[in-house]
């Protein structure tokens, strides 16, 4: 039997059920769809969400007014229906229209012309475009400091983030206290957190250096360091993979217990088990924390602004992400003029940047990830 | 009927919000018979702030009321670019001579020039010249008045300097000692660097290192930091950055990139011998008492004394409602105000002459001799260099300046690379026009 097929005792409650509710339209539409439907007709049936679309045709012999798909209401009720609808939407698709679509026309706009904020944007053309991968001395530094953030960090908070839910999802004496002081740091102010984060990487007074003497071991310039700069912020971003780790625990948790003991039954050992049931189980998932990882990668700015000196994005150009670049273009420091039609064409070019590295995730995640179609 | 009562109340509350928002200056541009209130926003501390709010209290001008923005300083920058977009200046705000440059040059500032000329008690005279010269726009226009100078020079712990046998740094003082003291103090006594100077090693860099140039003989980076034609790097330019580079790569000086923002609390521990800023660091000091013995040292220099010039300013949006009101305020602001902010807050000399004695009279008073001594040398010095660029396609420069003066004070790109900076800086130059 196919998943979701009905069985004749649940298709008999199920009628009943909606003739005995009073708030349900009574029309006798169940007979208009399976007039003299018989047993197998019932029972091929398969729950979806379009059901009208597998229905079987309406009888030629039934009445019009019985050919009917889903109750028949009346005209002046479903228009007000409709009305209440859209007037329910109206907000949301008033703010998406306002916050969404709009800014991003004017930003398509803002990206062909030259723009300061203080005089009437002019238009330049595919300018700015030429001058960020032609000559603009940043751009491709800004690029490479952005791989390099991806690189590092997303199959870190990945592994990170999947090794801590796997150890909060045993039985263990404490482990939940281990669970809260995990994703402790995701719910303290993400901005007071990165500025500790500053004076602990500090190269002469810092923690990080303290400790490192301590241990004997040799001390590092952190942020200070064009080599050591980007790994420092992932450290920094790193602390915050408490949310990582609660995905994965509720996909964990998901995973059917009987598995694993048909697995134990069979001799399977530890490795195995999650090799072959829970890395393919929680597959969907990791394709979410996946997408979810490179976009944050990808749009990172809080850490690189508040731990680079002066927020620039320094040393060099060693942590400067597009979406520092774009903000410190379009915002510079005080005294420095704004380059808003450079900043726009820098978004829109993270922006399809983004698009296509969630699309090619998404379309070759079918040779990993594990579909739940046949059961 | 109670929705469209309610309705109606809401409209006259925006249109009452929109009234009070659009009217705060009088409504006759020039002169105004009626009442009349002159915004006022600034980018300094509560204290600061207070102290300027006590003095303006001792403003009596008959219908003009000064009233002060009470903002934080924090992002000064984005809320002068939103207040701009948004026609809704202050009819006096704080501003750099690089923001005044921009926005003059926009024609969104008043010109004070014909106000300023002449030879009364508060006209171009009346002002350190460097800085009159340096606010006029490229068509002789002042779209600010200048308010209070910086000048640059070497903050140094006397204990180190005794502990190590070396001599304070005085006027005439050369920039091989200062590598020399560097190289010296680092790694000694907790210090991991017997300098950080932020302003040779980062954006400014270049600028700061042209004083060494024109000691020296050579040609300055930049023919004017305001209307510049040309940048250049000549023998003597490359000798003085190839010391710098040295220093860097030998330890001595904290490299590009090493974060300054602490580095006034780790002066003022003990934890570094000398470090490179301005005068408005001993305002912090005195409140902080910091329990080593300091002082502070004008530029190094070669042959000739050469020095910085920054200064900032206060301007007024060519939209203001009252010009006459408002530049009675700001004449009171740049010249009384300080007389009374200053000796509680010595940060830096006021630009307007008259004015400077009570910064000196506060710095004396305070035992800071060593840095009344230098700021005065400072401000007599005659071959200034602009501390950056101040046109609207700085930041252009600054990314080609990003992209090659760390690598070469570090020794990831040879000294012969200034001439490719340079010469893509000439093309920013020349494509900007």
């Amino acid at each position: 039997m196919r998943h979701g097929e009905l069985t004749e005792q649940r298709w008999k409650r199920y009628r009943t059920t909606i003739r005995n509710d009073r708030n349900f339209p009574q029309v006798d539409f169940l007979e208009g769809v399976l007039p003299g439907a018989g047993q197998e007709q019932v029972n091929a049936m398969t729950i979806s969400s379009h059901p009208e679309a597998e229905l079987p045709p309406p009888s030629a012999s039934a009445p019009l007014s019985r050919r009917r798909l889903g109750p028949r209401l009346p005209r002046r009720r479903a228009d007000a229906d409709t009305a209440a609808a859209y007037a329910f939407l109206a907000p949301a698709i008033l703010g998406f229209g306002v916050f969404v679509v709009f800014p991003l026309i004017r930003s398509g706009y803002f990206a062909l012309t030259r723009y300061n904020g203080l005089t009437p944007p002019r238009f330049v053309g595919f300018d700015n475009f030429r001058q960020m991968f032609e000559t603009d001395p940043s751009f491709w530094p800004s690029v490479r400091a952005t791989v390099e953030l991806v690189v590092l960090y997303v199959p870190l908070s990945l592994v990170l983030g999947l090794a801590l839910a796997v150890f909060c999802n045993q039985r263990l004496r404490g482990v939940r206290l281990v669970r809260t002081l995990c994703y402790l740091p995701v719910v303290l102010p993400v901005v007071a957190t990165i500025t500790l984060w500053k004076f602990v990487f500090d190269p002469q007074v810092g923690l990080a250096n303290q400790v490192l003497r301590w241990l004997h071991l040799p001390t590092g310039m952190w942020l200070s360091s064009s080599s050591t700069a980007m790994p420092s912020i992932v450290i920094v971003m790193l602390w915050s993979v408490g949310s990582t780790m609660i995905i994965f625990l509720a996909a964990l948790q998901a995973v059917p217990t009987e598995l694993y003991e048909a697995a134990r039954i069979d001799g399977a050992g530890n490795a195995a088990v999650f090799f072959r049931i829970t890395l393919p189980l929680i597959s969907p998932i990791m394709l979410l924390q996946v997408v979810l990882q490179l976009t944050t990668a990808l749009q990172t700015f809080n850490q690189p602004k508040i731990l680079s000196a002066g927020g620039s994005g320094g040393p060099g150009f060693s942590t400067d992400t597009l979406m520092l670049s774009v903000y410190n273009h379009g915002f510079p420091t005080l005294g420095g003029e704004p380059r808003l039609g450079y900043a726009s064409a820098q978004t829109w070019v993270l922006f399809l940047a983004i698009v296509v590295v969630v699309a090619a995730t998404a379309r070759f995640s079918s040779i990993w990830t594990f579909h739940d179609q046949h059961s | 009927m109670k929705s469209s009562a309610r309705l109606s109340a809401a409209a006259l509350g925006a249109a009452a919000l929109l009234t009070a928002t659009a009217c705060s200056s009088s409504s006759s541009p020039g002169t105004s018979s009626g009442p009349v209130t002159v915004t006022v926003m600034t980018w300094e501390t509560p204290q600061t702030n207070a102290l300027i709010d006590q003095a303006l209290a001792n403003f009596h001008e008959p219908n003009i009321t000064v009233k002060r923005l009470d903002t934080p300083s924090g992002n000064y920058g984005d809320k002068l670019s939103s207040l701009t977009q948004a026609r809704k200046l202050p009819d006096l705000f704080w501003c750099g001579n690089d923001t005044e440059q921009q926005y003059g040059s926009e024609g969104l500032l008043t010109d004070w020039s014909s106000r300023l000329s002449g030879t009364g008690a508060f006209a171009s005279g009346s002002f350190v010249p460097s800085a009159m010269q340096n606010w006029k726009t490229a068509d002789g226009k002042i779209g600010g008045v200048p308010s209070l100078m910086n000048t640059y020079g070497v903050w140094y712990d006397v204990d180190a300097f005794k502990a190590a046998g070396l001599p304070l740094p005085a006027a005439g003082w050369t920039w091989d000692d200062m590598f020399h003291d560097a190289t010296a103090l680092a790694h000694r006594g907790g210090a991991s660097y017997g300098l950080v100077a932020d302003n040779m090693t980062g954006k400014d860099g270049p600028f700061t290192m042209s004083t060494y140039s024109v000691s020296a003989g050579g040609a300055p980076f930049t023919d004017s930091a305001n209307k510049p034609t040309q940048v250049t790097a000549d023998a003597t330019y490359t000798a003085g950055v190839g010391k710098l580079a040295a220093a860097i790569q030998s330890g001595a000086v904290a490299p590009p990139g090493y974060d300054s923002s602490n580095t006034q609390s780790t002066f003022a521990a003990g934890s570094l011998p000398m470090l490179f800023g301005g005068q408005w660091l001993a305002a912090g000091f005195l409140t902080d008492k910091p329990k080593i013995h300091y002082g502070f040292a004008p530029m190094p220099q070669q042959t000739a004394p050469a020095t910085l010039y920054d200064a900032v300013g206060i301007c007024t949006p060519s939209y203001t409602q009252n010009t006459d009101a408002t530049f009675k305020v700001l004449q009171y602001l740049d010249s009384t105000v300080w007389t009374k902010v200053l000796p509680s807050s010595p940060v830096a000399p006021p630009a307007y002459v008259a004015a400077q004695s009570s910064y000196f009279d506060a710095l004396t008073s305070a035992k800071l001799d060593t840095v009344a001594n230098t700021v005065r040398t400072e401000l007599a010095d005659t071959n200034t260099v602009g501390v950056r660029f101040t046109t609207p396609w700085a930041s252009q420069a600054d990314d080609l300046i990003t992209a090659y003066w760390t690598d070469i004070l570090q020794g990831k790109k040879p000294l012969s690379d200034l001439q490719t900076m340079t010469g893509k800086i000439n093309d920013v130059i020349k494509s900007n026009g």
